[in-house]
């Protein structure tokens, strides 16, 4: 088995990057897939917390990497999910913990026994951005239609093209609001992927749900029923190669919208 | 009269629906251009009175050649792959004639000889150029940097003809 290894980076800080891996992580495990999840995030771990599997972590990155422990030892198993895995950030050490070449390294072993190594990158354009990516052949960038969100992705952009071993990488819109985009008060999707020219794998609206989601620590993905959760599956599927069509969020978020479907429906006749 | 005041009454109607009559330019618009400025300098390391004078050097020097909507060019520089381009708009109003391009030609010729430059008459026409946004572009010109010298090269060649048949005459 010779898993992909994907980093999940933003440049910018609070777009959902930690949300993003969480998410697409689960999704890629419920799909049937081996999915180990590495925090880089030193000193500032999350992922565990989204997860809900911050009372389980006995070991971290820097203990396999200082070899206190062996790196089987150090991965968590997700509480639902048999084929899931978190190899969690020390919370008590900052960047310097581990090198580029060790991260490579864990990489290349977890690469034999799983799937799908998604790597969580640290805001920021330093030293823990370039240890998380030394490992990863694919990159997922984060960003929001935001100026300042869209800005930082640009340079992240140009950062993984100058890397060699970035074979692809492709953009993740996050917290698209699809009533700003409607008035004309926020930029679309198709604005952002313009002015990026990079290739979209996923738009994720704008969801309520994430918060309690992640006050609960249980992936958005796991209910069905979510509109974000569906967006993060499709990504999931896009990411296996599959062919799912973007969401047309305009439609389904908008009740007045729904009602009017419905009753055209009726009718008979196509809106 | 009366036609004011019913203008006048629907836009206050207008209004009264958040809709004001006289729309500015949305948030949205202000946003994708201010960023596309800000990521040009980002990704080039020009600055914006670099990019102003880039912009007004490429309108001189193409207007020698078509009669185009100065205002509405657009400059921009796009990443595709590992290939950073610069696309450059211009809608073209009319072409010239033949007469018309040489004695562009011609009086730039004579513009050098007196070899003069006029700098303040330059920044004004800058502020003019500077609001020009959303009309459609008729041509596009996608151009490398190698390709933009081998142009430069090129119009120098052309330049080299002009003086020639000059000298003829």
């Amino acid at each position: 088995m010779t898993g992909r290894v994907i980093v999940i980076t933003s440049g910018k800080g609070g777009v959902g990057k930690t949300t993003t891996n969480a998410n697409i992580g689960t999704a890629l495990a419920r799909a049937g897939n081996k999915v180990v999840m590495i925090d880089t995030d030193l000193g500032l771990r999350n992922l565990d917390l989204l997860l809900g599997l911050e009372n389980r972590i006995v070991y971290t990155i820097v203990d396999v990497v200082e070899e206190r422990c062996k790196l089987k030892q150090a991965l968590v198993k997700d509480k639902k999910n048999p084929n899931l895995c978190l190899l969690a950030a020390a919370q008590t050490r900052d960047k310097t913990a581990v090198t580029e070449e060790q991260l490579k390294d864990i990489c290349d072993k977890l690469k034999k026994d799983f799937d799908y190594i998604l790597v969580d990158c640290p805001a920021g354009i330093e030293q823990g951005f370039q240890n998380a990516v030394a490992g990863a052949t694919e990159a997922i960038v984060v960003t929001t239609p935001e100026m300042s969100a869209v800005r930082d992705a640009d340079r992240i952009i140009g950062l993984l093209e100058a890397k060699e071993e970035i074979t692809s990488y492709k953009l993740l819109l996050n917290r698209v609001r699809p009533n700003l985009i409607k008035s004309n008060d926020m930029m679309s999707v198709e604005d952002v992927v313009e002015i990026l020219s990079a290739e979209l794998i996923g738009i994720i609206p704008e969801d309520t749900g994430i918060i309690t989601s992640t006050n609960k620590g249980e992936p958005i993905v796991n209910d069905e029923k979510s509109l974000a959760g569906t967006a993060y599956r499709n990504v999931a599927q896009r990411i296996m190669g599959n062919e799912v069509p973007f969401l047309n969020l305009e439609e389904e978020t908008s009740v007045l919208a729904r009602v009017k479907k419905f009753f055209s429906n009726l009718v008979g006749k196509e809106k | 009269m009366s036609e004011n005041i019913f203008t006048e009454l629907y836009n206050r109607v207008l209004s009264l629906f958040g809709q004001s009559a006289p729309k500015e330019e949305n948030a949205k618009d202000v946003a994708c251009n201010r960023l596309r400025v800000v990521l040009m300098q980002d990704r080039t390391n020009l600055t914006p009175e670099l990019l102003q004078r880039m912009r007004k050097e490429l309108v001189e020097l193409l207007s020698k050649y078509v009669e185009m909507d100065k205002e509405a060019l657009e400059l921009n520089f796009e990443q595709e792959g590992e290939q950073m381009a610069l696309m450059l708009s211009i809608p073209v109003v009319r072409a010239k004639d033949e007469a018309e391009i040489e004695e562009a030609l011609k009086a730039e010729d004579d513009d050098s000889e007196e070899a003069e430059d006029d700098t303040s008459e330059d920044d004004e026409n800058i502020e003019e150029d500077e609001a020009s946004e959303e009309q459609e572009s008729e041509e596009e010109a996608s151009q490398s940097d190698e390709n933009a010298q081998e142009d430069e090269c090129n119009d120098a060649a052309d330049e080299n003809d002009s003086d020639a048949e000059q000298d003829k005459e």
